[in-house]
């Protein structure tokens, strides 16, 4: 019984040890397609310009996404992000090396968390004005632009995807990192 | 563990009485010191309340703070939810062109606020329950992970559903004159108080749950 006893936890403990790189690796996976996801975000909301040939005196016909400041603040949050998982890619290599790192991994917690926040409030509020710019507001007496502005349109709605493909993503980097956590 | 000592320290044999009676010396003498070892151990401790063991001290302060931010937070959602559901201003002139009446529902944006701190709120009320049992039991990790997956669902609904209804009251506010948005606030001076005070409440609840996740992975790596 001592022997099998043994043997059980000599093979256990590769297991584990394999389990925890995998979520390692799967980690970094995850950071690379939200890197991708939030910087195909921001350029496709930041080279929105669209002109119409004609032209009144009373309504502008150039929409660009600089307009709206919600969508400004759209593409300065998916940056953000993108800047932030290209700097934390260093530390998630370093946590596949080294999978006993607790202390870097709460630190990788709390700031995902803290871009977790910031990229669903982005993308919330843009998702907010895109719908408007769709349908209008007929209590307030909103008119809905896309009626005019149809590249705009499509473009500034396409982009909202990949913010959103990015804050899924977040959610399961953090619970990676929290299953992580309590592998110890 | 602490209540079986207890009844232990009743079970005290007289030496004197039962060497006399019985002759059943090292027997009986070997009765008494677990009595008196046990006797000894509970006179010093006054109450049988297992919170005071040195070794789980940590884990349940942390799950009490636990326990008082999720009260914290129920306060701002249910405000918020309240404060959104009942606006409703309706002005006193009217013209053949203008709606003079705002609710909330005439917003989609605003509807799905309301609707995700109503959720917020009701799920915070059923966590309290969780959140008691990982303070009298903290090695329950089962229950720390669920309550850690449920919080960051949440806070993902909340916080998109602040952000909607912030751009949505910034409009209403500062309108946009490049699209040709009329800042209704101008009118509405109550709708636009109310929602924004509950945009702020509601944020406020996103930063206490953000505290939440922290702390509740703070306190699996301490296990």
């Amino acid at each position: 019984m001592k022997g099998t006893s043994e043997h059980g936890e000599t093979s256990k403990a590769p297991l584990s040890r394999g389990v925890s790189k995998g979520l390692s690796v799967l980690d970094l996976i995850l950071r690379f397609i939200a890197i991708v996801g939030t910087l195909a975000s921001a350029i496709a909301m930041g080279t929105t310009n669209e002109t119409l040939p004609f032209f009144t005196q009373f309504i502008r016909f150039k929409a660009q996404y600089s307009d709206l400041p919600t969508l400004t603040f759209f593409v300065i949050t998916n940056s953000i992000v993108c800047a932030y998982l290209i700097l934390s890619l260093p530390l998630s290599i370093v946590h596949i090396i080294r999978s006993r790192a607790k202390f870097s991994r709460l630190l990788l917690i709390f700031l995902d968390a803290a871009m977790l926040a910031l990229v669903t409030a982005g993308a919330s509020a843009a998702a907010a004005i895109v719908y408007l710019a769709h349908k209008g507001n007929v209590k307030a007496n909103w008119l809905a632009i896309c009626q005019q502005f149809d590249s705009f349109c499509e473009r500034i709605s396409g982009s909202l995807i990949g913010s959103f493909g990015a804050m899924v993503i977040l959610i399961l980097m953090i619970l990676l990192s929290a299953i992580a956590l309590a592998r110890r | 563990m602490s209540t079986s000592e207890a009844p232990a320290a009743a079970t005290v044999i007289p030496i004197d009485d039962a060497a006399r009676q019985h002759g059943k010396a090292p027997a009986v003498a070997t009765a008494p010191p677990p009595p008196a070892a046990a006797a000894a151990a509970t006179a010093p401790r006054k109450t049988g309340l297992p919170f005071f063991r040195r070794a789980d001290r940590g884990s349940r302060c942390v799950a009490l703070v636990d326990l008082v931010l999720r009260v914290a937070a129920f306060g701002p959602t249910l405000a918020a939810a309240i404060a959104t559901g009942t606006s409703d201003e309706t002005l006193s002139v009217f013209t053949q062109f203008f709606q003079f009446r705002a609710r909330f529902d005439d917003f989609p944006a605003l509807l799905f606020f309301m609707v995700a701190n109503a959720i917020a709120a009701g799920y915070l009320v059923l966590s309290l329950p969780f959140s008691a049992a990982v303070v009298l039991r903290p090695q329950a990790i089962g229950l720390r992970h669920l309550l850690l997956v449920c919080d960051t669902i949440i806070v993902a609904m909340l916080t998109a559903a602040a952000a909607a209804a912030a751009a949505i009251v910034d409009l209403a506010h500062s309108g946009n004159v490049r699209a040709n948005w009329v800042p209704i606030c101008m009118q509405f001076h109550g709708f636009c108080q109310r929602t924004s005070g509950a945009v702020v409440a509601s944020f406020l609840a996103v930063l206490v749950f953000v505290f939440l996740i922290i702390l509740a992975a703070f306190a699996i790596r301490k296990r």
